[in-house]
């Protein structure tokens, strides 16, 4: 069973815009708090969208209700492998292998339109493992988002784990909070019994984690715009 | 891609080509039961209709899913001269809720079987996969326990192999020789391409069950 984690993403305070000194800063608390780099990282989410025979070039939500406006595939780092997609108006998440992409490929019935990668550097500190990137288009070095990843190796219960998280999580803020950025990172509880995942960590969880932090980050975007 | 033949024999052969499959394999047989669900895709959803099977392996202490795209067959002069048929399959295994989550993409189910019999897995110039197997229908929706023959007394043989673009043409003819040795109790052609039972196969069989089995008619 895989260690539990929390995914953090920034959130830039009203009128502040993100940067990549935003991402140093933050590499550079990993380092201070004791991390070491030992690897880079990157995970990939594809948004599909529906295929329809009327050829509607719109979101096919508005002409096809009951089909779903969107439809995420997570290709999570730490495990190739797999394939993960979800419907997140369904609250669902399917695990599928790294083939999955391809049998969307032959059903020519959702078609991905935008990839976007989460990539950076991963530290080492203690029995935790930080994993601080950024969110960028596919082929493109425009920043959308900064976010990041805890892992706490030595348990995988969400509920045993909260307590020691929310410590680290504390710590965490007070060192970043010392460098007056502008903006904070924050954890939004991904609801993962809504999508039928229990109390023991999953690959599924980490996957609704991005769809989640994905979220956040196109509001933050949203909002600024 | 995978290279295919298929063919029917009578109930009451089969045993006969499990002594024959098992001499020819020398690897024990594996039990086969497959809740097979065949989706199409709804009115409006996708470029083109299309249809995607959900495997659900009953065999196993616990039932594992696989996603199934069977693509067109190879075309052109080449692919009509040949025996066997060559076509490409895309195959991913899936979480238990791969249904709920057709069915939410805006997929229909069309039908469903459930396929029961064995198989033998080896290599004999390419990686060969034969299964017999009785196809049934269900009387209720995916009661699988109340499952009934769709042909009694004809079961369905299919040899399959994983082939390559490079490398195809070997594994025809691999699966090519091998229906050589099977040819006294079916005959084995292109799926759609049925040529029935063999009229030899009550003595061939017969022969087998003497010799190889082992035990009387």
């Amino acid at each position: 069973m895989p260690p539990v984690k929390w995914l953090m993403h920034w959130h830039p305070s009203p009128g502040a815009t993100i940067n990549s000194q935003i991402l140093s800063e933050a590499c550079g608390c990993a380092e201070s708090l004791g991390g070491s780099k030992d690897g880079k990282w990157k995970t990939s989410i594809f948004f599909y969208r529906a295929m329809t025979r009327d050829g509607s070039g719109g979101p096919a939500g508005q002409q096809h209700p009951d089909l779903p406006r969107e439809l995420l595939g997570v290709a999570l780092h730490e495990r190739p492998g797999l394939y993960f997609s979800i419907v997140r108006a369904q609250r669902l998440v399917l695990q599928a292998d790294a083939a999955f992409p391809q049998v969307m490929e032959k059903l020519q019935s959702y078609r991905i339109r935008v990839a976007l990668n989460f990539e950076g550097f991963q530290y080492q500190l203690g029995d935790f493992c930080l994993r601080i990137g950024k969110c960028v288009p596919n082929n493109s070095e425009a920043l959308r988002g900064i976010m990041m990843e805890v892992e706490y190796y030595p348990l995988s219960s969400i509920e045993k784990s909260k307590a020691v998280m929310e410590d680290f999580f504390d710590i965490w803020q007070e060192t970043i909070g010392k460098k007056s950025l502008p903006g904070q990172f924050i954890h939004v509880d991904s609801n993962f019994s809504d999508y039928g995942l229990s109390d023991q960590y999953s690959f599924q969880h980490t996957a609704v984690q991005y769809a989640t932090c994905l979220q956040q980050l196109m509001a933050a975007v949203t909002v600024r715009a | 891609m995978e290279c295919v033949v298929q063919g029917i024999i009578e109930t009451q052969h089969v045993e006969a080509l499990e002594v024959l499959l098992q001499g020819l394999s020398g690897v024990p047989k594996e039990r086969v039961r497959v809740h097979e669900l065949c989706l199409k895709s709804g009115p409006n959803l996708g470029v083109v209709p299309s249809e995607v099977r959900l495997l659900c392996d009953l065999a196993q202490p616990t039932p594992s899913w696989t996603i199934r795209h069977v693509g067109g067959a190879m075309r052109g002069a080449g692919a009509e001269q040949i025996s066997v048929l060559v076509r490409t399959i895309v195959e991913s295994k899936a979480s238990k809720n791969v249904l709920h989550y057709f069915y939410t993409l805006g997929y229909k189910l069309d039908h469903e079987l459930l396929k029961i019999g064995f198989a033998f897995r080896f290599h004999r110039g390419a990686q060969i996969t034969v299964t017999v197997t009785s196809t049934n229908k269900m009387p209720r929706l995916h009661a699988t326990d109340e499952a009934v023959p769709v042909t009694p007394g004809i079961q369905l043989v299919e040899i399959t192999a994983p082939a390559a673009a490079d490398n195809y043409n070997d594994v025809v003819s691999a699966v090519s020789a091998f229906c050589e040795y099977l040819a006294p109790l079916l005959h084995l052609s292109k799926p759609g391409h049925s040529t029935g039972i063999v009229a030899t196969a009550g003595a061939a069989a017969a022969s087998l069950m003497s010799s190889g089995g082992g035990k009387t008619l």
